[in-house]
């Protein structure tokens, strides 16, 4: 009982912090958080699919762009209201999600992981070459950030950052209400072993889509919010190399945990900006930094913190 | 005598060349523990993988209480009341006792569907889970990881995830494998006490011979995919073609 306490205490604490840099904190500082918490949705949703359903997927990315593209797409041609936008760009991300999934989750480990990146790069080609569509290489520009409600400005980044944190704190509540429910518990199940899932009465597939989608839903959050705080949305956010972002941070983090994600977001963004100040050769240090977390900390950082504290998550 | 359980019919199944169910007409019936036998090789396990749904049936139909479900995918069936353990253990490792039978328990009463729900609040599936721990002993040992148990008692949590499942008919591949004799006892009174129960028909396959004759109210024996013979234990235990093709003379 004590140890919930201390990690509903620790979240109020990280919120209340974050609330406190949107208030306070310079232009840099907000942005940067912002990218954290984004990634950080982007990779709590794909943790549920990756640490708790035991998929790899190398095709994220796809959804992400769906959700940015998606939204994007709604704000250019149909209706500016920002809340309408991101919903579209869930839902359009959810929608690509089921699709692909329904022909990903026949397959398990290897071949699940080929399928995904397959069709990641489809999702990666169509977008590079529907110019008329999607710009292209270019990408959509222009998108604004109209009053949410017609009232509320998010237009400067410091108004928008309140958005962006109650969407991550949305995130947080509910994969913890996703990972503490039966259906948390069953795909944690198909995780251990999938074959005797199905013999425990388990419709193994139909789960594994459900997380499929459900995890996709959170890159399309991720994606159309991003492309709300760039204003333009990126090609390359469909790119394989993007979808291996949430992998690598839930890694660092630890997959089994529930706020492995989230540290591992913020060591990822603010690594990634530190060590880019120094050297144009950022990848070499940044893969070496992650070596030294990953094969240091087996159970990623969070699984090393939990396991010296005793004891550990289902 | 009552309506089968489960009816075979014509079933037949072949591995290339090798033949491991030659036309099998077999009917399974309530409450009668069943003893299934044969040299290796001879189709046991390859029946029970068909019949629950692990493998596709060639040829012929599978009635479940009198519906059939020859090509119903394996959880339906399980829903329905099919259900198997496996020779091998076959748990959920990293997690709890307590959660290996609550899996279960859950996908039986469809709540596994509660994507937002509490599983703490889960009271009914917590009864149910504590009731079927109680009923294979481990209910002391309910919050240990699966992978931490003994080998005997993974093989009662074995069980355990079969029965939570609420099986009207249930096979059992080798249950007693790998267990020292105690364990052996006990499990052995626990399934004939579950079987007097009539609320699961058993079904066993079984190397241990006296395990087999002692245990069960009927044999079946099978040799390359055909049964070569099908009776009371006493009956099967004096047939000349078991004698000569399976048993030895110096078992009996």
């Amino acid at each position: 009982m004590s140890r919930t306490w201390i990690g509903r205490l620790c979240w109020a604490a990280v919120l209340l912090g974050l609330l406190v840099v949107g208030l306070v904190g310079s232009r840099f500082v907000l942005y940067l958080a912002m990218r954290v918490m984004l990634l950080a949705i982007f990779a709590l949703g794909y943790n549920l699919l990756f640490g708790r359903t035991g998929l790899l997927s190398f095709g994220h990315g796809a959804f992400y762009a769906g959700g940015a593209y998606g939204m994007a797409l709604f704000y250019l041609h149909l209706n500016p209201d920002p809340l309408l936008g991101i919903l579209v760009g869930v839902a359009v991300a959810a929608l690509l999600a089921l699709v692909i999934g329904f022909f990903c989750v026949r397959h398990t480990e290897i071949y699940f992981a080929m399928l995904t990146l397959a069709f990641g790069m489809m999702v990666f080609s169509l977008i590079w070459n529907l110019r008329e569509i999607t710009g292209g290489d270019d990408g959509l520009v222009g998108i604004g950030r109209d009053p949410v409600f017609g009232v509320i400005s998010i237009a400067r980044d410091g108004q928008f950052y309140f958005l962006v944190l109650l969407c991550f704190a949305l995130t947080l509540w509910v994969v913890h209400r996703i990972r503490s429910s039966p259906f948390g518990l069953i795909l944690a199940g198909i995780r251990e072993n999938h074959q005797r899932s199905e013999f425990a009465g388990v419709a193994v597939k139909r789960y594994r889509l459900a997380a499929f989608v459900i995890s996709g839903a959170f890159a399309g959050l991720s994606g159309a919010l991003g492309a709300m705080l760039e204003s333009n949305t990126d090609a390359f956010s469909a790119h394989w190399s993007h979808s291996a972002e949430p992998i690598l941070v839930s890694l660092i983090g630890g997959i089994q945990t529930f706020s492995g994600p989230v540290v591992g977001s913020a060591v990822f963004v603010v690594l990634r900006e530190v060590i880019e100040r120094y050297t144009e050769n950022w990848m070499l240090w940044f893969g070496l930094i992650l070596l030294v977390i990953i094969l240091g900390f087996r159970g990623g950082a969070m699984g090393a913190i939990e396991r010296r504290l005793g004891g550990g998550e289902s | 005598m009552s309506q089968p359980l489960l009816s075979v019919r014509g079933l037949y199944k072949a591995f290339g060349k090798v033949v491991t169910a030659r036309d099998l007409d077999i009917d399974f019936h309530p409450g009668q523990l069943t003893s299934i036998i044969g040299p290796n090789g001879a189709g046991k396990s390859t029946l029970i993988n068909v019949l629950t749904g692990a493998l596709p049936a060639d040829q012929g139909r599978i009635l479940f209480q009198g519906r059939d479900i020859t090509g119903l995918p394996v959880h339906q069936r399980v829903q329905m009341g099919l259900c198997r353990s496996f020779q091998v253990v076959n748990v959920f490792p990293g997690l709890s006792v307590f959660h290996n039978v609550q899996i279960p328990v859950l996908a039986l009463a469809g709540r596994g569907r509660r994507v937002l729900g509490s599983l703490a609040r889960e009271q009914e599936a917590r009864r149910e889970t504590e009731r079927i721990l109680e009923m294979v002993g481990l209910a002391d040992k309910a919050s240990q990881p699966a992978s931490a148990l003994s080998h005997g008692d993974q093989r009662l949590l074995e069980v355990g995830i079969a029965l939570a499942a609420r099986p009207r008919l249930l096979f059992l591949d080798e249950p007693t494998a790998g267990m020292n004799p105690v364990e052996r006892r006990e499990i052995l009174a626990g399934i004939q006490r579950l079987s007097r129960q009539g609320v699961t028909t058993f079904v066993i396959v079984e190397h241990d011979m006296d395990i087999v004759f002692s245990l069960s109210d009927r044999v079946i024996v099978l040799h390359r995919g055909d049964i070569i013979c099908d009776g009371e234990p006493s009956a099967v235990q004096c047939d000349p073609q078991v004698r000569e093709c399976y048993l030895g003379e110096e078992v009996l």
